[in-house]
């Protein structure tokens, strides 16, 4: 039984680092149409970012949320220099940004070095607590804690206020919302930043359970994928459900199933395609 | 856009001449490529020979997925799958079971591959656009994972080694320049069925899909078989290359199964351009000597090299080199006959 405890609060943990990947991605897919590619490579840089920052002697929270501003700054540059420009080929978009995902993953092992590295809780957070006979990392526990608060507030940034009303509108009808006089481009711009924010903190903040390596943003980009399409695209909910659902998953296909682990979640991504492309909370 | 076309495809004296003259020179240009191609092996150091022999194969593997890219226009990431299962059967069959005749090998390669391109078709083409691309990425990577965990028969994560050149079953053995031969007399036959492919009216009726499906259906057209059969014939082409493959590197790796190699075909269809024929090829010899200079000057740099030419291409080279060579072919050509008239 605690056996089975310890396997959800994993999968939960993971999972809100899906949550953190995967609602931004999906605001940047539905509000712009971009299909970002280099979203798991902004998670590295985040990662990377915040342990040299963390490395430096610096605060665990403000280098999780540098690594969260330099990805966003990135992220900006990429739409404001190239995405821009490909609105709506998505066959450009993903040579682009793939190209970009091999480029920074190739940077990274430059700057970095080719071994992994690992973070270092905060020493508040670093001691684990009983669980029946076995041990639990409270930073998980603080993790769960986050992404919660996190998607709370997206929640009611989406529904509650009145840009987040803008977005819907958007993900709904673009061009009848642009019609509205609404400066549509400012939004989605903004939509990528905050997307790519919160990729690069999911990075660092992951990175005392995850570490950090350069390959790691390919991986963890089809994991986000996964999560969108089970959950919907543009939706905070579909989004949050998704990633604890594949969180778990992945969490109880590793610790039953080693062999099995990533061909459990390609499978659940290809039946989730044939039977409800449109995902559990789809706008589709 | 349209007026153009229409005003173009008027017969026009001129136009028609200088069609024939073009056509004449672009086959003079092919025979002359042939005959280089038979002639060059004896003067020609290994490298080059080996060089060549990569271009051939990714050739054939990008033009039989261009069928899918470019002229049907769905963006396949999973093509790779093919191109690995081939690479992996005739490796497997010659490795593991000592089979290595040719006419076993190739065959039983190439059908399982259109097998699997069968079946991931059927899967894929359920849906469209964004969700096509992500089934045939997922597709091609669960075959990734199969082949990185099923270490007893493709070595798993270290590849699977030691894959000699078939055998033809002919009074010599094998070496480096007769496995030239033979993938040279192999890909002019898939250029001219690729040809044929594109020329027929199945090849007219998947670009008109790719313009616009609607219009094809309702013009009768059962589209979902169309872009179905062009599935599996890019599929059974890049079977070819990876059985050829196979021998060619001496080695099957997980990655030759999933997207970094998929998508590698692309860049080579869309630096080449996916609406010349010619055009594939073009990329690949392009993508391949750089990825030759690169190992050579800066190996641990290739990633952001071929990256920046994924960035380059798709900002500065939209419709691909091809399309700007002929632009300037064209233009050099009609200036030399309006200085004759």
């Amino acid at each position: 039984m605690a056996e089975l405890v310890i396997h959800i609060l994993n999968g939960i943990s993971y999972g809100m680092i899906l949550f953190l990947l995967a609602s931004g991605l999906s605001f940047i897919i539905g509000v712009m149409g971009i299909l970002n590619l280099t979203h798991g490579s902004l998670y590295m840089i985040g990662a990377y970012v915040g342990l040299t920052l963390a490395g430096m002697g610096g605060n665990f929270w403000l280098a999780a949320l540098a690594g969260g501003v330099i990805t966003a700054v990135i992220g900006l540059i990429l739409e404001r220099t190239f995405f821009r420009f490909l609105y709506k080929q998505i066959n450009e978009q993903v040579l682009l940004t793939l190209g970009f995902v091999y480029i920074f993953s190739n940077l990274a092992l430059w700057v970095w070095g080719p071994f992994p590295k690992i973070a270092s809780a905060p020493t508040y957070l670093a001691h684990s607590i009983a669980i029946g006979s076995f041990s639990f990392p409270v930073y998980r526990f603080a993790l769960i804690v986050i992404g919660l608060i996190i998607g709370a507030g997206m929640w009611w940034f989406q529904e509650r206020t009145k840009i987040g009303a803008i977005v819907r509108a958007g993900m709904d009808d673009k061009e009848m919302t642009m019609g509205l006089g609404i400066n549509y481009g400012i939004i989605a711009s903004s939509t990528l930043c905050l997307g790519a924010f919160l990729g690069g903190l999911a990075g660092f903040l992951g990175a005392p359970i995850l570490g950090a390596q350069s390959d790691m943003g390919f991986p963890i980009l089809l994991l986000t994928l996964v999560v969108i399409v089970v959950g919907g695209e543009g939706s905070v909910e579909g989004a949050l459900v998704g990633a604890l659902l594949v969180g778990i998953i992945d969490a109880f296909g590793r610790a039953f199933f080693p062999d099995l682990a990533m061909f459990t979640v390609y499978a659940i991504l290809i039946a989730f395609l044939l039977v409800k492309p449109s995902g559990l909370f789809g706008r589709r | 856009m349209g007026g153009d076309r229409v005003m173009n495809t008027r017969p026009d004296k001129d136009a028609v001449k200088n069609g024939k003259a073009k056509k004449t020179g672009v086959v003079a240009g092919l025979i002359l490529l042939g005959v280089l191609l038979v002639a060059l092996p004896p003067f020609m150091n290994p490298y080059g020979e080996s060089m060549i022999t990569q271009i051939l194969i990714f050739s054939v593997f990008a033009m039989g997925l261009n069928i899918v890219v470019g002229y049907t226009g769905l963006f396949s990431m999973g093509h790779a799958a093919f191109f690995g299962v081939a690479g992996y059967t005739a490796g497997i069959m010659m490795v593991h079971y000592g089979i290595e005749s040719f006419w076993i090998i190739a065959p039983a390669s190439i059908v399982l591959a259109t097998l699997f391109a069968a079946l991931f078709g059927i899967i894929s083409l359920r849906v469209s656009g964004l969700y096509f691309l992500f089934v045939t990425l997922a597709l091609g990577e669960l075959l990734h994972s199969v082949a990185w965990k099923w270490r007893s028969m493709t070595g798993g994560a270290d590849g699977l080694t030691g894959i000699p050149y078939p055998s033809l079953g002919l009074p010599f053995i094998m070496n480096a320049t007769h496995f030239y031969y033979l993938v040279l007399i192999i890909f002019v036959v898939c250029v001219g069925l690729l040809y044929r492919i594109v020329k027929s009216p199945f090849g007219s009726a998947l670009q008109g899909i790719r313009e616009d499906e609607h219009r094809m259906r309702h013009l009768g057209y059962n589209t979902w078989m169309y872009k179905y059969l062009a599935f599996i014939i890019a599929g059974f082409f890049s079977g070819i290359s990876g059985m050829l493959f196979a021998s060619f590197a001496n080695v099957m790796a997980p990655e030759h199964l999933g997207v970094h190699t998929a998508t590698l075909a692309v860049l080579m269809i869309i630096l080449g351009s996916d609406r010349v024929f010619f055009g594939p090829i073009i990329g690949a010899a392009i993508v391949l000597f750089l990825q030759y200079y690169a190992s050579t000057f800066a190996p641990e740099r290739w990633p952001l090299i071929l990256g920046a030419v994924f960035v380059l291409s798709v900002m500065f080279l939209r419709g691909g080199i091809s399309a700007h060579l002929i632009k300037l072919w064209n233009k050099m050509g009609s200036h030399h006959a309006s200085t004759k008239t």
